[in-house]
């Protein structure tokens, strides 16, 4: 059995977790003024407002609509927490979209052979995770769930034991059809799942192709397709203290290398490749000293990785001796994706303009990138007018 | 090209592959100069896409206008880039041009190893357009030059080399187009200030079309309007 779980719009819980404040507002997510409403509270939905409406719409439908842009990192990180939470029940954890999540059940069998009982369980630990309820629907196929959590309500749980008469009667567009198979099939007169069951399988191949067929075993609720397995991010650090304390740079890089073979062993392990790496210098008597490099390919093995983290460390001048080294991956990347290099002549990575703005300039200086003012009021002379200044964070997206 | 003489061309394919007649040079993306006259020196309509064009020409002989000018047009399009080794860049100049400052990003290096560093990584980063400012005979170009090169191809970025003096073999066999630049005269306006300069070129070498087109231009200088000002 398959239990899905739906989280319909991620980036309102996202939103809330930012601001709290918000929670019970008739909060209103889009690109505001011009665009569209991505996702809307109870509270504004209430009010009229719809996903997809004008976003200038919606605040004529609710004037006190507060109207903010959609929190992508945030929603992100929502989503992970949403199968993070999930994937503590059981490994077996797949990812869908629109705010789907699945989880493959045969193992908890034994555990939890009560399916309602399951159902709450899982219902209470993303409540209390996200502070948001999930709709969960539990059937045969990763197919059939979905359509059972997209017709559950939040804390009533849909379990489908008999899957052909749940699929019987919905529409035809329960189906990932494209444009030409939407308009045949409504042309042949077949509007409900139950009416293309009714077609013959082999007329339905002569029709439609061999490469239709699956959705004719999705209306009988045989769903073939292979959903990968979602894993947890993966958490490296390593750390060494310093017994008695150093002093010398040379010896620090000493250790630094050591505790990057390990990190490397680490990311070699995962199939991982590294795009930051965070150094902490726990120092004696002193503020913890902590250092980011960051690397402009995800990066595997302990040479390349050493070879930025050592210049780092010459400029480093700790204040006092250094008792303890971490090292910590922060950014990990499957370590493959350079190899669309072999066919692509160059490789599969695209570092943002932000993003190699942001490494050249801890890499070199700040002062190495920069971008150029001028100010019409001041009196008509360049050193007055002209005003070069470093590009900062919120600067580099030019 | 016509289109019979491409068709000719087609039917020789068929009949021949790869034995049949083809241009001698490969087809080129172009972005504009910004100038119309220098667009058809080079003979291709601009400066090509993921090749060096190098300006060279002794001081004030209005080579630095030309690459501002097309810095200018380019930042107008996407991010540009100005790596700015001597300090030299004219940033009201730049904006009397129309050049859209918030997509510009000025590289103040240390060292030519630096500039080249932060010029490979921001062209693959993706700016449109790398302009060079660098001293003359600096070995270091000769190292760092390939890579540059070929993240430029890469990253289908124009890159612009401004040089002040001859030019050297190195960066003669890299760069794909090498125009010289020499200052003929000055026009003023009739209020007596400068208005700009008449500037002479040459194509040294050009690798998508004919070398050894010259033509003479005046390189206006767009006046500075005060507020309140006399149009």
């Amino acid at each position: 059995m398959i239990a899905c779980a739906r989280l319909p719009h991620l980036a309102l819980p996202a939103a809330i977790r930012q601001d709290p404040s918000l929670r019970g507002q008739p909060l209103v997510l889009g690109e505001s003024p011009l665009g569209t409403v991505t996702a809307a509270s109870e509270e504004a939905r209430r009010r009229g407002v719809v996903p997809g409406m004008a976003i200038k719409h919606a605040e004529q439908c609710c004037p006190e609509a507060i109207v903010q842009p959609v929190d992508e990192t945030g929603t992100a990180r929502i989503r992970t927490l949403l199968l993070s939470t999930l994937y503590s029940l059981t490994p077996e954890v797949m990812a869908g979209d629109d705010g789907h999540a699945f989880l493959d059940l045969r193992g908890l069998r034994l555990r939890w052979p009560d399916r309602q009982a399951l159902a709450r369980e899982l219902d209470h630990r993303v409540e209390a995770a996200l502070s948001a309820r999930a709709a969960v629907g539990i059937a045969g196929t990763i197919f059939a769930s979905r359509l059972a959590a997209d017709r559950a309500l939040p804390g009533a749980p849909r379990i489908v034991e008999d899957a052909a008469a749940f699929l019987e009667p919905l529409p035809i567009e329960c189906l990932p059809l494209d444009e030409d198979q939407r308009g045949y099939l409504d042309l042949l007169g077949l509007r409900t799942l139950g009416d293309l069951r009714r077609v013959p399988r082999v007329a339905f191949r002569r029709q439609f192709g061999v490469k239709a067929i699956g959705l004719h075993d999705l209306a009988w609720g045989i769903d073939a397709r292979a959903v990968p397995t979602w894993r947890p991010p993966s958490r490296i650090e390593e750390s060494a203290p310093l017994e008695p304390p150093l002093e010398n740079t040379e010896a620090l890089q000493f250790v630094v290398r050591s505790l990057i073979d390990r990190v490397a062993e680490s990311l070699k392990a995962g199939g991982l490749g590294a795009r930051e790496i965070v150094i902490r210098l726990d120092l004696d008597g002193a503020p913890r000293l902590r250092e980011s490099v960051r690397y402009a390919y995800p990066l595997t093995t302990g040479a390349d990785l050493f070879e930025r983290i050592r210049g780092r460390l010459k400029r480093l001048q700790p204040p006092a001796p250094v008792e303890r080294v971490t090292l910590g991956v922060r950014q990990v990347e499957p370590a493959y994706v350079r190899q669309p290099g072999l066919l692509l002549r160059r490789d599969g990575l695209q570092e943002t303009l932000a993003d190699a703005i942001g490494r050249l300039q801890e890499e070199v200086r700040p002062e190495l990138i920069q971008r150029v003012t001028i100010d019409a009021t001041a009196p008509p002379v360049s050193d007055c007018r002209v005003r070069f200044a470093a590009v900062t964070g919120g600067d580099r997206r030019g | 090209m016509p289109d019979p003489l491409q068709q000719a061309l087609n039917v020789l394919e068929t009949r021949f592959g790869s034995a049949a007649p083809r241009p001698a040079a490969p087809s080129a993306a172009v972005r504009s100069s910004g100038i119309p006259e220098l667009d058809e020196l080079t003979g291709v309509g601009g400066f090509a896409v993921g090749r060096l064009c190098l300006l060279a020409g002794a001081a004030g002989s209005g080579k630095r206008t030309i690459a501002q000018r097309h810095v200018a047009l380019a930042s107008q399009e996407g991010p540009a880039v100005y790596v700015d080794f001597r300090a030299r860049l004219d940033a009201e100049f730049l904006a009397r041009l129309g050049a859209c400052l918030e997509r510009l990003l000025v590289v103040r290096p240390r060292t030519i190893g630096e500039g080249m560093e932060a010029a490979r990584v921001l062209a693959r980063a993706g700016a449109g357009c790398v302009c060079l400012d660098f001293p003359p005979q600096e070995a270091a170009l000769e190292a760092e030059l390939p890579h540059l090169l070929r993240r430029a191809q890469d990253a289908e970025c124009t890159l612009l080399l401004v040089h002040d003096a001859e030019v050297e073999d190195v960066i003669r066999y890299y760069a794909s187009l090498i125009l010289r630049v020499e200052r003929r005269g000055f026009t003023f306006h009739p209020d007596g200030d400068l208005a700009g300069i008449e500037v002479e070129a040459m194509v040294l070498k050009n690798r998508l079309a004919p070398p050894g087109k010259r033509a003479r231009w005046v390189l206006d200088y767009p006046r500075e309007r005060f507020p309140g000002a006399p149009e």
